[in-house]
């Protein structure tokens, strides 16, 4: 105990006298033990009896018997699930960049350019808002700007004079696309710019007033010394946007439905397909089976390197 | 110097670029209250207006009326108060142990890790299981399934929001109230909930918001008026076959305006629980 330096302060509780520290703290393992397996159990049971049923579901026939994989196989072969796939990975490639890019850029310049507290203060409340507007109104408020006859994109481009009649945003597969995806970045921006915005606030401000002294741009300042503060923010971002990616379907089964034709049929929308418009219980099962297993793969392998509490 | 001198004339530039950034942001609520502000008989006007030149609520009052609404919506804050009721309970179940308790480190990191990775589950894929036993266990159309169901889903938000909180308390403090003679059932109450207490207001405010959103498993598992959530009602408003635009727009409006109020409070929270904590607003 020479040394209190060496000792680092945490959230630990100091150690109590030391005969009573060791009655005490088995009494508190003991308590924490009854408190909490009896709630992870349940909550154990109710999470993993529907995946076992799922799983019994993927083997069976529609009329129950066991079939093995048949429903796995025909999963694979059926040719949608290639349209949903890439579907899904270009709406990836088109929100993902898109999303980091513009996020990134607006929190450079807020951060840099902005002095007023007052100011930042009234970004901050505004970024907050798209992120709790829930999805199925956003989904409203996209059909008010895409759909034929009231979209307000048509209206006013044909009222400048630019068209002479509506552009169907959500018949052409290609601007359907676009469509669903601007909805995205109009949400999920937003949440980019907070982190990394509250992470430009961690750069220590003596080290950037040193580079900038030593003539340091914008660019160096960012690549040398920002970039550092920011990995970890960017690691995070990535993998919880990518999961997300997987998990949209309000806005886009709102505004196009998978549609025109497969176009905008992203993977949740292929799966809710398969079990409730084909009412394919096998096939859907199999596929639900499949993509659990695999994103909890790719989450026991991401783990490591998300900047979470470790321990 | 170069620098102020760089950041002196970029100004205008960056001023710019914040307000088109903001009317990318406000004019799409700008035309959904517009919208849902417009009459019957504007709409049905050759020309679309760009304001409404006779706002009235008539929109607002045939949704939660005349389509009986209301009832969804009551059913969205039964169920989502219920469901923040359960999760903080079964939260605080959970994260008591693993931040005041000597529950091990690895039991902690375990409780932890496995909750994160509920949060990258694609919904789809878990409510396809959970309809097939929602209708064998005689749950389908209730609120009860959709409680049940929305406080596992949560419960991964709650246990990172409140393990924060509970770890920023002092032991200290609860070490006094030991010494005073506190039995731990007292203590716990007396002194670490009202210390918890803006934590949990924060925690639960935002799992309110995050049930009042929800989608894709009121769908599923709902079927009638009896128990479908607001945002069911308002997904029945956008693909019927004649849409009618001011009560699409105002059933949405309605759908945004208490989360938005509830968020803007905790907002300081917000970004911390979507985040898992990694971000910390002071």
């Amino acid at each position: 105990m020479a040394d209190p330096i060496a000792h680092p302060v945490g959230p630990a509780r100091p150690a109590p006298a030391p005969a009573r520290a060791g009655r005490r703290e088995a009494s508190e393992r003991r308590l924490s033990l009854l408190l909490l397996w009896p709630v992870l159990g349940v909550i154990f049971a109710v999470a993993a009896y529907p995946f076992a049923l799922a799983v019994r579901q993927s083997l069976s026939a529609q009329t129950g018997e066991f079939v093995g994989l048949d429903n796995y196989a025909r999963a694979l072969q059926n040719p949608l699930l290639y349209d949903a796939l890439e579907a899904t990975g270009v709406y990836a490639l088109l929100v993902l960049p898109t999303e980091i890019g513009l996020g990134l850029g607006l929190a450079l310049l807020v951060h840099r350019m902005i002095r007023s507290t007052a100011v930042k203060a009234v970004i901050f409340v505004l970024a907050v808002v798209p992120l709790v507007v829930p999805p199925v109104a956003v989904g409203v408020i996209a059909r008010l700007f895409y759909a034929p006859g009231y979209g307000v994109i048509n209206q006013v481009l044909m009222r400048v004079g630019v068209i002479d009649h509506e552009i169907g945003f959500l018949s052409n597969p290609v601007l359907a696309m676009l469509s669903v995806a601007s909805v995205d970045v109009w949400q999920w921006t937003a949440f980019v710019y907070l982190v990394l915005f509250a992470g430009l606030q961690t750069v220590p401000r003596e080290t950037t007033e040193a580079a900038r002294v030593d003539g340091a741009g914008g660019w160096a300042l960012f690549r040398h010394i920002e970039f550092h503060y920011l990995r970890p923010l960017f690691v995070l971002i990535l993998f919880f946007r990518m999961a997300d990616v997987l998990r949209v379907f309000d806005h886009v089964f709102i505004l196009t439905g998978g549609g025109p034709g497969s176009s905008t049929l992203l993977l949740s929308l292929y799966l809710y397909r398969i079990e409730f418009k084909f009412f394919d219980d096998g096939q859907a099962a199999a596929l639900a089976v499949t993509v659990l297993v695999v994103v909890s793969v790719l989450y026991s392998l991401v783990i490591r390197v998300l900047p979470v509490e470790k321990g | 110097m170069a620098a102020t001198l760089l950041r002196r004339r970029g100004r205008p530039l960056a001023w710019l670029v914040l307000g088109l950034t903001g009317l990318v942001y406000l004019l799409p609520l700008y035309w959904l209250l517009v919208t849902s502000l417009k009459s019957k008989a504007e709409l049905y006007r050759g020309t679309v207006t760009l304001y409404p030149h006779a706002p009235t609520l008539e929109a607002y009052e045939r949704v939660l009326v005349e389509r009986g609404f209301w009832m969804l919506l009551r059913n969205s804050l039964l169920v989502c108060g219920a469901t923040v009721l359960v999760t903080l309970a079964l939260g605080l179940l959970i994260t008591y142990p693993i931040t005041r308790l000597r529950a091990s480190p690895r039991l902690r990191q375990g409780v932890l890790n496995r909750a994160l990775s509920l949060r990258f589950l694609p919904p789809v894929a878990v409510v396809i299981p959970y309809f097939a036993v929602v209708r064998t266990a005689h749950l389908y159309d209730t609120p009860q399934a959709l409680i049940l169901i929305y406080s596992l889903f949560n419960l991964p938000f709650a246990i990172w929001m409140l393990k924060g909180f509970l770890d920023e308390i002092p032991a200290e403090i609860e070490e006094a109230a030991y010494t005073d003679g506190g039995d731990r059932w007292t203590v716990f109450r007396r002194v670490l909930l009202p210390l918890a207490a803006p934590g949990l207001l924060a925690s639960g405010i935002i799992v309110f918001t995050f049930t009042w959103s929800e989608f894709l498993f009121a769908l599923i598992l709902t079927a009638t008026p009896r128990s479908q959530t607001f945002p069911v009602g308002v997904q029945g408003l956008v693909t019927q076959f004649e849409v009618i635009w001011n009560d699409m727009a105002a059933s949405g409006a309605i759908a945004m305006a208490l989360p938005l109020v509830l968020a803007l409070l905790a907002r300081r929270y917000l970004v911390a629980g979507l985040t898992f904590g990694v971000i910390r607003e002071k």
